[in-house]
């Protein structure tokens, strides 16, 4: 085996960066957006919706936390075109990009577990404060907007970032579709070149620092964001 | 005295699986008038408060307010529910506003007022009950009496036609009820109609017109004050009084 190549990384950090990294961040942001929307539906739902409603929340929930990522991500992306095709009524299945796919996968996937933090976090509101924001007329979806949910995310905040840190690692498993993220891009120079060791050990190193430094980042934000009561 | 603002009709209401909590209680506010609810932990007397603006479902009888049956579909809630104040225990500021957004926030979203004239009325409020000087403070840098009071003022900003007090003196330090107090003796003279369950004796003695002992569930005496406490026909209000004047 050769010696320790640095100049292949320094040659490659453009596209690392900038195609990998910027598909990483992305695709990590976007989720941890989507995953948290529709995760507060769900807890919503979940806690008062009704009984059907929330039992089908919690059927979602149950349903998708004990599976595999990985196997959510590839069954997503063979499905989704015949599932389309299907709700559509085309001809044939149809076109999702990668991009498309692994959003969908991991918004549907993240959401089942901020949804968990979510309802965690209503259920830490005193009750009282439902109780005053419907004395003063506000309607369940006001007292959630206005009241309940803005006290939830502030006290959340801490965990569901340090998710978002967790979702930045996962989505490292879109390179079973060949799609080129951050691994994705080092991986495809590694084996172009024969630079497995110097790609590989560079590529743990920025998840290193990256993930390292947000957790640090969290741990001081943790103590500032508590809501004085 | 006028119209009828609350009206309890024979209400019984039940938690769960477990035994009644109210059992066929009637009982009715006229406008302008204060009517103490008083009793010992358990009675129901808070449960009671909290049926008459529907933050607890009953399931017998029924609940009149402003001439509004609750129990009926077409009545809009939140809209009659903004026109009865409610002051609460634990006051149930909204730690995350300022003193202002929280007297501000259901002006503007359920009366639909404009922001300048929400404010106009918050400070106007705010003025009223000596607290003019916080409202850009949270609710977490106030006394629980100065929070307390902040409560009252959140409740009058919606004009309401009934103000419901539910124990709002007990969860504070004792240097604090008095300030309180001063608040909603202040209010009772102005001629607010008031629903005020507490066990703050002197309170009832100085403003309210009636005062109703309840004990497990059911009125056991519905008195003009005077005679509450000079003369109780109940044993049970009897003893009430008796243990807690001694001191």
């Amino acid at each position: 085996m050769s010696q320790f190549d640095f100049e292949i990384i320094h040659r490659s950090l453009s596209y690392l960066f900038f195609e990998g990294m910027r598909f990483t961040l992305t695709l990590t942001l976007l989720s941890a957006l989507g995953g948290v929307i529709l995760g507060t539906l769900l807890a919503m739902a979940r806690m008062a919706g009704g009984p059907v409603l929330a039992a089908c929340a919690a059927g979602y929930v149950n349903l998708v936390r004990p599976l595999p990522l990985v196997l959510v991500i590839f069954w997503f992306y063979f499905l989704v075109p015949y599932l389309g095709q299907w709700l559509t009524g085309a001809s044939r299945p149809i076109h999702v990009g990668g991009f498309a796919s692994a959003l969908i996968t991991f918004i549907v996937f993240e959401a089942a577990y901020f949804s968990e933090i979510m309802r965690a976090g209503i259920g830490s509101i005193p009750r009282g404060q439902a109780a005053a924001a419907t004395a003063l007329g506000l309607t369940y979806r006001q007292s959630m907007r206005y009241v309940i949910l803005p006290q939830v995310f502030r006290i959340m905040l801490p965990v569901l970032l340090t998710q978002t840190i967790v979702l930045f690692q996962d989505t490292s498993l879109v390179y079973v579709l060949s799609i080129t993220d951050f691994l994705g891009a080092a991986s495809k120079i590694a084996q172009r070149d024969g630079r497995l060791v110097e790609m590989y050990s560079f590529a743990a190193l920025v998840y290193f620092i990256m993930s390292f430094t947000a957790s640090q980042g969290v741990r001081t934000l943790r103590a500032r964001v508590a809501v004085p009561r | 005295m006028s119209e009828p603002v609350i009206q309890i009709e024979h209400v019984t209401k039940s938690y769960g699986t477990g035994g009644p909590v109210l059992r066929d209680v009637s009982l009715t506010v006229a406008g302008g008038e204060v009517v103490v609810v008083c009793g010992p932990s358990g009675s129901g007397k808070s449960t009671l408060i909290k049926c008459v603006n529907a933050l607890e479902p009953i399931q017998g009888g029924r609940i009149v307010v402003g001439g509004q049956d609750l129990g009926d579909r077409r009545v809009d809630l939140p809209r009659l529910r903004a026109r009865v104040g409610m002051v609460f225990q634990h006051f149930e500021l909204f730690p995350h506003m300022r003193v202002l957004d929280n007297l501000c926030l259901a002006q503007t979203k359920v009366l639909g007022r404009p922001r300048a004239e929400a404010e106009t009325r918050a400070m106007a409020l705010l003025d009223r009950v000596g607290l003019h000087a916080f409202a850009e403070k949270h609710p977490g840098q106030l006394s629980g009496g100065q929070q307390q009071r902040v409560a009252i003022a959140r409740a009058l900003a919606m004009d309401p036609m009934v103000m419901l007090f539910d124990e709002a003196t007990s969860a504070l330090d004792p240097e604090m009820v008095s300030e309180v107090l001063d608040v909603m003796v202040e209010l009772a003279r102005s001629g607010m109609t008031m629903m005020v369950v507490t066990h703050e004796m002197g309170f009832a003695r100085k403003v309210a017109h009636r005062v109703v002992f309840m004990d497990q569930g059911q009125i056991a005496e519905d008195a003009p004050t005077q005679a509450f406490f000079e003369a109780p026909r109940s044993e049970r209000a009897q003893q009430f009084l008796s243990k807690i004047l001694t001191y």
